[in-house]
């Protein structure tokens, strides 16, 4: 396909597995927005509002997570249950314009909620600089979630089980390791491990912005996620199953 | 022109014991309907898969439209489509939706689209339902929307892995309209069916397969005359034993009675003998149907034989 027929075709994808049913059931946001701001908020009231920092920078890591995540729910589901992949597979429509397609469609319906969260650490006297780093942050950890979720529907045996490991891996990567919380209260034990995780790498460097002082150094943060970013792109380009064998 | 060729086709599925593919050989032209018949686990799907560029193959080469399936699948792509088994419409899409996204995922221009849309629609008689939810229509409405996903698509060669399961005789019929139309304009459709007057009716050529080999190829006629020569059914109403009958033919039994599958003099035979008793019976050509079950329980038994 030329430019303009991969332009025509990523916005078809868009507008029809992404858009449209969106619109037309928009219980779909509510739930993936219910977990973030729910701990958000426990946070906030539990703390006396001294934690609100450390909420919104996890919230913020934990709503691009799901939306990444989620993109592979929904593939398990066109894939597994649809067949609607093999149609897909079986025409001139590449796997990453695919995965894009659906991936975007839903990062601009998760847009309200980054826009709110945004403007929130605004609040918090985020600098322009920051708020334009965390801009950054969040792009890499999307396209990051987003590869995984890919990756996880091409193996995934059902779309039940999709279902299941898409939440597991969303509380093993944005609530157990230090997303809503700093680093340098774990065990000194366990930072290595957490430091390996491309969520980890957010939230710090959502909390440096919003002035919580960086728990990793930020060229370190921002090299191991772009190191992240690459290697996951990488993995969905070259090992990704888009034709089973 | 050949439209597709395969040279000793196999796939061993990782979880599989039996090869579903085996050493398959096939050429199809192009510019025809092409039909696969085959029991169920015969391995039509699979076949078709690998065609289509979704599954590699274990072994052995696919040529389709002169590219080879697995090497210069990315060419072949953009010249494909398929409507896949078991395809559901997914949620909450309207049947245009559908049909849409099919033509436009291929990088067609939006009002060229909402053109073919509306043809591929009313095609498969889908226009009144053309802007509800799909979930809310019937089991045949539904098929005939993934049907309708691939008819006006730009696509040379069509895949259709049983377009028709599930309609009733009328849409059916509709379908094979349909087919035939995009054969005249010059496009080669491969189908899998269950449905033997379909092969019948609507192919140029067909082939049986089981258990992964090529049982049976050719015209639907050619294959009738070369796989057997009983060329003559007998359906036996009463009056006679299974045994008795054993002397004018090969018996199979249907619903409770017995069919006798035999030649002209063997029917001419029985029909003497039915007048002598005063017996009913029906004396009518084969059709591919008693082709089909011949020549597959025939190799059941075999099998069944050489285990
Ligand atoms: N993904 C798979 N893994 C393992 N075995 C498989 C897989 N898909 C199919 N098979 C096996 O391969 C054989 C051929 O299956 P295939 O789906 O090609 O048959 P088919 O002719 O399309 O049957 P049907 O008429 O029921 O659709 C069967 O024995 C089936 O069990
Ligand atoms: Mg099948």
């Amino acid at each position: 396909m030329g430019a303009r027929k991969t332009l025509r075709s990523l916005w078809a994808i868009m507008y029809y597995l992404g858009f449209t049913p969106m619109i037309r059931n928009p219980l779909f946001m509510a739930f993936v927005f219910s977990t973030p701001f729910t701990l958000l908020f426990i946070l906030f009231v539990a703390s006396n509002g001294t934690a609100l920092p450390y909420g919104l920078a996890g919230a913020l890591t934990m709503i691009t997570t799901e939306l990444g995540l989620f993109v592979g729910t929904d593939l398990a589901s066109y894939k597994l249950q649809n067949r609607f992949q093999d149609m897909v597979v079986a025409s001139p429509v590449s796997p990453l314009i695919y995965m894009f397609g659906v991936a975007l469609s839903e990062l601009i319906f998760g847009a309200p909620a980054l826009i709110i969260l945004f403007g929130l650490i605004a609040g918090q006297g985020a600098s322009l600089a920051a708020l334009v780093s965390c801009l950054g942050v969040v792009i890499l950890l999307w396209v990051t979630t987003t590869s995984l979720g890919f990756f996880f529907s091409a193996y995934a045996p059902n779309t039940q089980n999709a279902f299941i490991i898409n939440g597991f891996i969303t509380t093993m990567l944005s609530v157990l390791p230090p997303v809503y919380y700093s680093v340098n209260v774990l065990p000194p034990y366990l930072v290595p491990l957490a430091v390996v995780i491309p969520t980890t790498e957010a939230s710090s460097l959502f909390q440096g912005a919003i002035g919580l002082g960086y728990s990793i150094e930020p060229a370190w943060g921002f090299g191991a996620l772009l190191a992240a970013t690459f290697i996951m792109l990488l993995a969905v380009s070259f090992r990704m199953k888009w034709r089973e064998s | 022109m050949k439209a597709l060729t395969a040279r000793g086709l196999t796939k061993v599925y990782r979880k599989g014991k039996q090869p579903a593919l085996d050493s398959l050989d096939l050429e199809i032209e192009s510019g025809q309907i092409f039909t696969m018949l085959g029991r169920n686990g015969a391995g039509k799907t699979t076949f078709l898969r690998i065609a289509s560029t979704q599954l590699l193959p274990t072994s052995g080469s696919v040529t389709v439209l002169g590219l080879d399936a697995v090497k210069e699948a990315k060419a072949l792509r953009e010249r494909i489509a398929i409507a896949p088994q078991e395809a559901e419409t997914i949620y909450p899409l309207t049947p245009r939706d559908h049909v849409l996204l099919g033509l436009r995922m291929r990088g067609m221009e939006k009002e060229e689209a909402a053109k073919r849309a509306r043809e591929a629609l009313e095609d498969l008689e889908l226009t009144d339902v053309a802007d509800t939810n799909s979930d809310w229509l019937s089991g045949g409405l539904k098929q005939r929307v993934i049907v309708a996903m691939v008819v006006r698509t730009d696509a040379d060669l069509i895949f259709l892995d049983e377009p028709t399961i599930g309609l009733d005789p009328v849409n059916r019929r509709r379908v094979w309209d349909q087919l035939t139309r995009l054969k005249r304009t010059g496009k080669t459709i491969i189908l899998t069916t269950h449905y033997m007057d379909e092969a019948e009716a609507l192919s140029d050529s067909l082939v049986i397969i089981n258990k992964g080999k090529v049982m049976a190829a050719g015209t639907p006629r050619s294959v009738k005359a070369a796989v057997t020569s009983r060329t003559t059914r007998v359906d036996v109403f009463d009056s006679f034993d299974r045994s008795e009958l054993g002397a004018f033919g090969h018996v199979v039994t249907i619903a409770g009675r017995y069919r006798v599958l035999t030649d002209a003099s063997g029917a001419r035979r029985l029909g003497d003998e039915a007048v002598a008793r005063n017996a009913s019976i029906a004396i009518s050509p084969v059709t591919l149907d008693d082709v089909f079950v011949d020549i597959v329980g025939e190799a059941e038994r075999e099998g069944e034989n050489g285990s």
